[in-house]
């Protein structure tokens, strides 16, 4: 095993590497983490197809990106999660952890749960009636279900397949939130900073700068969906959700949105839903492989394209890099 | 000659015919409004504005005017139409105003509140109301609101407060309200509810997804993206309302009376005229020109409060729509 994985998570990868031996480790994780009580690992046992393969050597952006990364403290935590829509089980039992500094990547085939899962972090599964939810998911040690619904909203912030802009001007369309989650109505020139601060991070400002008040619909695709993005994140959010984010957008959008993701895991845990292979290879730290609900494979991006444990997800991730 | 119509029509054609007709419906519409204006031509070059004004007993002006022979004296055509404007600003206002807050709300009750299966019978019920031919709504205001007004609501203090001028019997302002506003309702709660209907659902589920409680996103988005379909619906009911002439003039007691405010509540009770009412009222005496010019005047009067409802609809319409363009 190579040093850099173990830095990315050393008590999982040790413990499935030596399964036997799981449990002395887990309670010196736990010992070493008082307060939030004891670390659950992946319920799911994954079943081994074959023998692990043989580390391969890193590759070079791999290494370069967990230079960069740094995993922050955990901000998300899934227990045995499952998700019903009426009779159907459409999320089965998923167990993760998503910390600050990293990007999580939800990849499998369609169908798979991917964005239900997603819409659960921020509750926004509750909003469809025949949808019942098991299992526990914690921000910061809270249960996100004691939250009320629009503090953890504020705090999980989401950003749709398809760029959502409000038929409202750029600059009322980044304030939009915080104005909303302000008691009084803050003036124009009280949001400015924010605003302008969020379309900054959000790598728009620069071309939009002499337009702040001009319709939010007549930018472009790619635009639109920075522009959702820094609506996202204006009120400052610890983990931001996306679905999707580039699928309607042409590869250069794609390109400064892939980006832009890059540099806001250093104060945001992202986690990304995405059918691009390549593309959670680019951007991600850790990437989670469903099917059919369950989750199949969790686990350092290396580890999931390079040494797939199960056959499903080799056969998933072969499919693009085969 | 079904062969050629069936054949596609080259657009350059298509385009001529089309240019065609819409030329003639404005040809139509300029025809109209300047033969009114000349018909009512005489009654304004009489009375000058003044005749927007109140003054003496409408009543008595108009059975003046109606004993005036073919060629009548300038004096036959002394009017005060006030009354009558009054009336139907009174009318149509107060119906619109109150029928576009029943409307707002219940349309995003439908759309957004109710639970879909309620949502599927209240929409086709509210399309059935809006097409109930506004006699049908008269006839059951004179022969069940007048009565039950008349009898049940009025006090007999109300009655003996204001019998120097003028005598209530249910046939009254309130039950011309009240029944304009049952009329109008519907058509805008249809309006109303297709425009929140279509709002993408991407648009609230944004607005939830940023924290924001659901009846705030109901508001700050979907409403107001909805916000042109609503100035048009009061547009077009504001015009209904305005127009209506035979259920008005069925219940509002065929007084030229000026509702007065200073009578407290009594004033709902107090019957009236409206300008479209007049019309229906006293078509029987256009042999008279005085009165017909009066008559044409009246047409006038409510054809250029159309107009400049409609502009005012659009002007009010323009920034709401700056920042709805797509592409
Ligand atoms: N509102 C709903 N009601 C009932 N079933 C639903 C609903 N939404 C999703 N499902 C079902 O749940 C399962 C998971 O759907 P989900 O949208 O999470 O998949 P996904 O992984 O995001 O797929 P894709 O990659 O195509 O977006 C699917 O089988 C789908 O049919
Ligand atoms: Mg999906």
């Amino acid at each position: 095993m190579s040093p850099e994985e173990m830095l990315l998570d050393p008590l999982r990868l040790a413990a499935e590497a030596e399964p036997e031996r799981i449990q002395p480790q887990r309670r010196i994780h736990a010992a070493e983490q008082p307060g939030q009580g004891p670390v659950v690992p992946p319920v799911r046992t994954i079943v081994l197809d074959r023998a692990p393969l043989p580390a391969p050597p890193p590759s070079e952006r791999a290494s370069v990106r967990t230079q960069l990364a740094g995993a922050g403290p955990e901000r998300l935590r899934l227990e045995e999660v499952s998700i019903d829509y009426g009779p159907k089980q459409a999320v089965k039992s998923v167990s993760l952890s998503i910390h600050q500094g990293e990007v999580l990547a939800l990849i499998g085939p369609s169908g798979c749960g991917k964005t239900t899962l997603l819409r659960t972090l921020n509750r926004l599964t509750e909003l469809t009636p025949s949808a019942s939810r098991a299992g526990r998911i914690m921000l910061d040690g809270e249960d996100i279900h004691e939250l009320p619904d629009t503090t953890l909203r504020g705090r999980v912030a989401m950003v749709f397949q398809q760029p959502n802009p409000f038929p409202m001007s750029i600059f009322d369309n980044v304030a939009f939130a915080l104005r909303e989650q302000s008691r009084k109505r803050p003036r124009r020139r009280e949001l400015e900073p924010q605003v302008i601060e969020a379309l900054r991070r959000a790598g728009l400002y620069e071309e939009v700068r002499d337009n702040l008040d001009g319709p939010a619909l007549r930018l472009s695709g790619g635009q639109q969906q920075r522009l959702c993005i820094a609506r996202a994140i204006a009120p400052r959010p610890e983990v931001l959700l996306m679905d999707e984010p580039c699928s309607a957008l042409d590869p250069i959008s794609t390109k400064t949105i892939e980006k832009l993701i890059g540099e806001l895991r250093r104060d945001l845990a992202v986690v990304v839903v995405t059918h691009n292979l390549a593309q959670a290879h680019r951007i991600a730290d850790k990437v989670a492989f469903m099917y059919l609900g369950d989750l199949i494979e969790y686990g350092s991006t290396a580890q999931v394209f390079d040494e797939p444990r199960a056959t499903r997800t080799r056969d998933y991730v072969g499919g693009a890099f085969g | 000659m079904l062969e050629r119509l069936r054949s596609p029509w080259s657009d350059r054609r298509a385009e001529l015919s089309l240019g065609a007709v819409s030329l003639l419906i404005g040809f139509a519409v300029v025809a109209m409004v300047v033969f009114v204006t000349i018909q009512a031509w005489p009654t304004f070059s009489h009375n000058g504005l003044s005749w927007l004004g109140s003054g003496g007993k409408l009543e008595e002006q108009i059975s003046a005017m109606q004993e005036t022979s073919v060629h009548p004296p300038a004096s036959a055509y002394h009017l005060r139409a006030w009354p009558l404007i009054w009336g139907t600003i009174l009318t149509a206002g107060v119906a619109v105003v109150l029928g576009l807050a029943i409307a707002v709300l219940s349309s995003i009750f439908i759309v957004e509140l109710a639970p879909t299966r309620l949502r599927r019978i209240a929409i086709p019920v509210i399309r059935l109301l809006a097409s109930v031919p506004s006699v049908v709504y008269g006839l059951i205001g004179i022969l069940v609101l007048v009565p039950f007004v008349g009898n049940h609501v009025i006090s007999p203090a109300e009655k003996t407060s204001v019998q120097d001028t003028v005598l209530l019997t249910g046939k009254s302002l309130g039950v011309a309200i009240v029944i304009l506003t049952v009329m109008i309702t519907p058509i805008m709660i249809a309006l109303i509810c297709e425009a929140l209907a279509s709002v993408p659902n991407a648009w609230r589920e944004g607005a939830i997804a940023l924290g924001v409680n659901p009846v705030r996103a109901i508001l700050a988005v979907t409403v107001r993206a909805a916000r042109p379909a609503i100035v048009a619906a009061a547009v077009l009911a504001t015009a209904r309302a305005l127009g209506e002439a035979i259920m008005i003039s069925m219940v509002d007691g065929g007084r030229d009376f000026a509702p007065r405010l200073s009578d407290g509540i009594t004033f709902l009770f107090e019957p009236l005229r409206t300008l479209a009412s007049a019309i229906v009222d006293y078509h029987d005496g256009i042999g008279a020109p005085a009165l017909k010019s009066t008559l044409y005047a009246f047409a006038l009067l409510m054809l250029l409060s159309a107009f400049a409802l409609s502009v005012g609809g659009y002007l009010i319409k323009l920034p709401m729509r700056k920042y709805q363009v797509r592409g």
